[in-house]
């Protein structure tokens, strides 16, 4: 079995993977540069702070190279190193900020210096003598900056090579260049967060009118073809509900000459069918033989079955919004409505010995008022009596019945007919279709009725009765 | 009983006037609007069945002619249009009623002798009344079946001649408590009128008329049907 994902699973999927939203691809196109700029900047910030600290470090580590560099002499042939015990005391005192100084004679001759050997720097080509060279290295798993001097002593022939180095722990210029960092993206953080909010916010502001605009359209009753309101709409937005409205234009004018068409011909077949029906009528009073008398019957049954197929199809016609009937909304009684025709109908139900009354057990006489069209009301319960009195056969009971549900007033009619099978009770509301090839039926009486209680916000539904009949009910909105 | 049919259906005009002649009436049959306005205008005429989509003169405004002249003659309005705009505009032009074709002819008649008996409303046309073996006459506040006198009290005849005026519908309940309370019959409850319908169809009993009982509406007078 699928599980059906949940809604907010639905809308995260739809929103990472796909679903062509404007406000995301908005979104994506701003924050998308604006997330790179940050790294960008941070970036550079880091740097330049890392190279600021780095160049007051050099200067401080070059002076002192220099001054010890001051202290070798040379003496004839060897080196004077005048290193006061108080200066390495200096040197040495801070143990969390080491400095760490050596002299050396190349390659790796250890004259003096801390306790550790500090690299000599990676030289391309011949050492430039008294310029320093500074490089990064790592003592005691302690990163290091370290200041380099070559110095050179005696004459052209006994040329000798020196190297004085200082060095530092670089905890205090990385520590250094991370608060320059922080104090720089921290604003620049926030900033980035006051735009995202804004941008985010004038999206939402920006496609405003989209979301009314689809709201208008979904909103729409899938039969409510009035042109959408473009006077509110910005102007980006206007040429597409011009052409929304010109489609919806269209459609209705092909819609409205349809029905026109189906109206003007219901129409025009009114008379014909009543002069074959007429006609008939007649033919059957006059002494013809039996065989000729059982055609004309089985014409005169013709006749009577077209004329009913015409007016339901003008009562469909009718139930169209845009027919006449829809301005003419008013409150409708539905427990008076009920009385009223099912005592009209009484009479051709016992014409055809069916038992047809109104349930009125163990009821309240309050009246039970929707907003409706009272004609369409009235057609859509004769449709569903009628449809009990052909298809119930003789003898059976058709019954009436009016109450409230919740929100909805009922209108049910109940027959103790054959009914129908179960998997017809959806197919008996399209057109045409017919559960039984019994009676003269046309197979549009519940559509008509679906079609009138949708219009009225309502629904129709069927069920079956034990042991045999149905009972189809009408559920209206209740006027509050 | 001579009536004028403005139809201009050959076949259905045909149809209905041979029709009619059986239900008894005299038929004259005018073609189209020219001629029934002049056939109506001219001569004198108990009733009229005029179809509204007439060639030369449509229906209505024949209707709203003749009306002007002959407010009192009895039209009925047949016609293929039955939107409410078209019932509104004949009610309006001055039709008595209105039938929609196709139509069941025994609704056509029974429509046009309710529009006569309106017309020759003279009291005495509706004081006495027969149904099956049963005799009503109002004047003289006689009943009687087969010629034998029937006992009624107030309630029971008042109870009866509300079922016979409106014999083949239904009386509602409500509709019998009104009458008895506006003849000021004998005071009572709603719930006793079973017990009244229960007495009087008793004493119909071989009149050849029953009282038929409509579930939760009321109550309904007919002619039983030869078994």
């Amino acid at each position: 079995m699928k599980t059906p994902p949940s809604p907010l699973m639905l809308r995260l999927t739809r929103f990472v993977v796909g679903d062509q939203s404007l406000h995301k691809q908005l979104l994506l196109w701003l924050l998308l540069p604006q997330l790179v700029l940050w790294l960008a900047a941070a970036f550079v910030t880091y740097n330049v702070a890392a190279r600021y600290a780095n160049r007051a470090i050099d200067a401080s580590l070059s002076q002192s190279t220099r001054s010890l560099a001051r202290q070798i002499k040379p003496v004839g042939s060897g080196l004077l190193i005048d290193f006061p015990k108080a200066a390495i005391d200096i040197m040495d005192a801070d143990p969390d900020d080491r400095v760490y100084y050596m002299a050396s004679t190349p390659p790796g001759q250890y004259i003096l210096g801390s306790s550790s050997k500090l690299p000599p720097p990676q030289l391309n080509g011949p050492p430039k003598l008294g310029e320093p060279y500074f490089y990064d290295a790592v003592v005691d798993r302690m990163p290091i900056r370290v200041a380099a001097l070559y110095l050179a002593y005696g004459d052209a022939k006994s040329r000798q090579l020196i190297l004085v180095q200082s060095a530092r722990g670089r905890a205090r210029r990385d520590e250094l260049a991370r608060s320059i960092l922080g104090d720089t993206v921290l604003p620049l953080s926030g900033l980035i967060l006051l735009m995202t909010m804004i941008v985010w916010a004038g999206i939402r502001a920006g496609l405003a009118p989209l979301a009314r605009m689809r709201a208008l359209v979904e909103d729409r009753a899938p039969n409510d073809l009035a042109p959408l309101r473009i006077e509110a709409a910005p102007q980006e937005l206007r040429s597409l509900a011009r052409a929304l409205n010109d489609l919806l234009a269209a459609v209705h004018e092909s819609v409205a000459a349809q029905r026109r068409f189906v109206n003007d011909a219901a129409h025009q077949l009114r008379t014909p069918l009543a002069g074959l029906k007429s006609q008939t009528e007649l033919a059957l009073g006059e002494n013809v033989d039996a065989a000729q008398h059982q055609r004309l019957e089985r014409v005169h049954e013709s006749a009577v079955r077209s004329a009913h197929l015409v007016n339901q199809l003008l009562s469909l016609a009718r139930a169209e919004p845009e027919s006449a009937l829809a301005q003419h909304s008013s409150r409708v009684d539905l427990r008076e409505m009920a009385r009223e025709v099912t005592a009209e109908w009484v009479p051709k139900a016992l014409q055809a010995s069916i038992d047809l009354g109104l349930d009125d057990a163990g009821d309240d006489a309050r009246p039970v008022v929707v907003q409706g069209h009272p004609l369409l009301i009235r057609e859509a319960l004769q449709n569903l009596i009628d449809n009990a009195i052909r298809y119930a056969g003789p003898s059976s009971e058709v019954t009436v019945g009016v109450w409230r549900d919740g929100a909805f007033g009922v209108v049910q009619v109940a027959d103790t007919g054959p009914g129908i099978p179960p998997d017809l009770h959806r197919a008996v509301f399209e057109r045409f279709v017919r559960a039984t090839h019994e009676g003269s039926g046309c197979g549009l009486g519940l559509a008509i009725v679906k079609s009138i209680a949708e219009r009225h916000a309502g629904q129709v539904s069927l069920s079956s009765l034990a042991p045999h009949g149905l009972q189809v009910r009408i559920a209206l909105p209740l006027v509050r | 009983m001579n009536l004028l049919l403005a139809e201009d259906d050959a076949i259905l005009a045909d149809a209905l006037a041979e029709q009619l002649r059986h239900a008894g009436f005299e038929i004259e049959h005018a073609p189209n609007g020219a001629v029934a306005e002049f056939l109506l205008l001219k001569q004198s005429w108990d009733l009229c069945i005029l179809d509204l989509g007439l060639p030369m003169v449509d229906g209505l405004t024949v209707l709203q002619r003749v009306r002007q002249k002959k407010p009192e003659l009895p039209v009925l309005v047949l016609t293929a249009l039955d939107d409410l705009q078209s019932r509104v505009a004949g009610l309006n032009a001055g039709a008595d009623d209105y039938l929609t074709k196709p139509f069941d002819f025994p609704e056509l008649e029974a429509r046009l002798r309710a529009l006569l008996r309106r017309s020759q409303s003279s009291p005495v046309a509706n004081a006495s009344m027969a149904m099956g073996a049963l005799v009503f006459e109002r004047d003289s506040r006689r009943a009687s079946i087969d010629g034998a006198p029937l006992e009624l009290s107030p309630r029971e005849w008042t109870l009866l001649d509300l079922l016979l005026t409106r014999r083949d519908r239904v009386v509602t309940k409500e509709e019998v408590a009104q009458a008895w309370d506006s003849e000021r019959a004998e005071p009572g409850g709603n719930n006793s009128i079973e017990v009244y319908i229960h007495r009087v169809r008793r004493k119909l009993e071989g009149s050849g008329l029953s009282i038929r009982t409509v579930r939760g509406l009321g109550y309904l007078l007919e002619a039983l049907r030869p078994a």
